[in-house]
């Protein structure tokens, strides 16, 4: 009988079996959101969510799930529905994603470059991390033309220039007053590479010393170049879990996302005692506690804003009081040709599996 | 891999931050989700007794870690029981 190899190393794991054809199951703990879809689907109970509560709030250090190879027998079932590709099936070295005879979760993130601009709200916002920006602002100095004067003998080293411009762009060279040399500045000094001409120097300096003419203001802005903004959206799409964030907040909708399952969050605010464990779980950031508009009003203990759910269960996984359920309605699959599958994926539809109690596993 | 709740009441001040904390705890009796110690036992998973805690009843323990983020001197963790 051919035996499972089972290999560990960190957190990540990797069952292997190498009889007729090579199979190979991997496991990618970084890229586990612990939502236990593996656990609930897994046909011969081979998978065991772990602690993930404990887990993610880094009281635990631990894979967010364990394989039994003693029990798997490497079918790929887990790997098809894995949300975020944590586990992979690879049969004689091509990925079960690759194979055509396989079902396929269909979720995508499809970035349109062209229409960025760069402002680096998607960066700000996607909970994973998966989107930069970078951009590289034209000059300044570039944008503005016009000229700056200061008539050193009426200046009077009051500083007030210097405290009033906006682009820090005048200065006084300060001197220590002696008997000797009374002045308290030994110069005035214009960087004309931040000076933007506003005049706010003109109009505070107390003695007229400093003449300021924009040019941009009488003549338009013909001599000036184009102000051209560069840089790069990089998006990372092992990190990306689909929740939508960076197409909901794009101003120029670069960003269409495909979601792998659809359904319905119900939370329990009855129930709900604010422990605060799955808003720190949400892969999406779909979770937080409302503050209140006015004194005195009873918001809501828990807060959801459904727009960015993938439907995971990881929530309702590590809720302890069960207040929160996951009902998954629709499932974005290719079109599944094996009866067993069909059963296995509907069934992922059904009420999230409630994660086992201590009494309900005899102790364990 | 299986881990369970473990308690060092050696190190326990007895603030009791932990049975109010605890989600499960203030589920099962307004009591303790107004803050207040249980004086009486509702199926709670910690307690405070003689000045240090006490696990009670772990079957409904899930596992979240709250009681440990609210423990001021790490008497609480959770730990391989395989």
């Amino acid at each position: 009988m051919v035996t499972n190899i089972k290999a560990t190393e960190d957190k990540n794991v990797s069952i292997k079996r190498e009889a007729e054809e090579k199979r190979e199951l991997c496991f990618k703990d970084e890229k586990c959101i612990g939502c236990g879809i593996c656990e609930q689907i897994c046909p011969l109970e081979a998978i065991e969510l772990g602690p993930v509560g404990a887990i993610v709030r880094g009281e635990v250090d631990a894979s967010k799930i364990s394989i039994d190879e003693n029990k798997c027998v490497l079918c790929g079932m887990c790997s098809v529905v894995c949300p975020v590709e944590a586990l992979d099936l690879i049969i004689d070295g091509k990925q079960i994603k690759e194979i055509e005879e396989y079902p396929k979760l269909i979720r995508s993130i499809t970035p349109e470059y062209d229409y960025c601009v760069y402002c680096g709200a998607c960066d700000t916002v996607c909970p994973q991390d998966a989107i930069k920006v970078m951009r590289q602002l034209p000059e300044r100095a570039k944008l503005v033309t016009g000229e700056i004067e200061v008539d050193k003998d009426k200046c009077i080293s009051c500083g007030m220039c210097e405290d009033m411009c906006p682009a820090e762009a005048i200065y006084l060279v300060k001197n220590i007053p002696t008997s000797s040399n009374f002045e308290i500045a030994s110069d005035i000094v214009v960087d004309k590479d931040k000076c933007v001409y506003c005049g706010i120097c003109k109009r505070i300096c107390p003695e007229d010393a400093i003449k300021v003419v924009c040019k941009v203001c009488p003549y338009g802005e013909y001599e000036i170049e184009e102000a051209e903004v560069k840089g790069d959206l990089i998006l990372n799409e092992d990190l990306c879990v689909n929740c939508g964030w960076c197409q909901e907040t794009c101003p120029k909708d670069v960003f269409v996302v495909e979601k792998p399952f659809e359904g319905e969050l119900i939370i329990d605010q009855e129930a709900c005692q604010g422990c605060k464990t799955c808003i720190e779980v949400c892969p999406c950031n779909v979770l937080s506690f409302p503050k209140p508009s006015e004194p005195g009003e009873i918001a809501d203990k828990l807060y959801k804003d459904e727009k960015y759910c993938i439907y995971c269960g990881a929530c309702q996984n590590v809720c302890p009081v069960s207040a929160i359920e996951v009902k998954r309605s629709g499932m974005n699959i290719t079109p599944i040709k094996s009866k067993a599958w069909q059963k296995a994926v509907e069934s992922l539809k059904e009420t999230l599996h409630k994660p086992k109690t201590k009494a309900e596993s005899g102790g364990k | 891999m299986s881990v369970e709740l473990v308690i060092y009441p050696e190190l326990c001040h007895g603030c009791g931050n932990c049975v109010v904390a605890c989600p499960v705890n203030a589920s099962k009796s307004t009591e303790i989700a107004g803050g207040k110690g249980p004086q009486e036992d509702v199926g709670q998973i910690l307690m405070v007794e003689d000045g240090a805690i006490k696990i009670k009843e772990l079957k409904d323990c899930n596992n979240c870690a709250t009681c440990i983020k609210a423990c001021p001197v790490n008497a609480i963790a959770m730990e391989d029981v395989e």
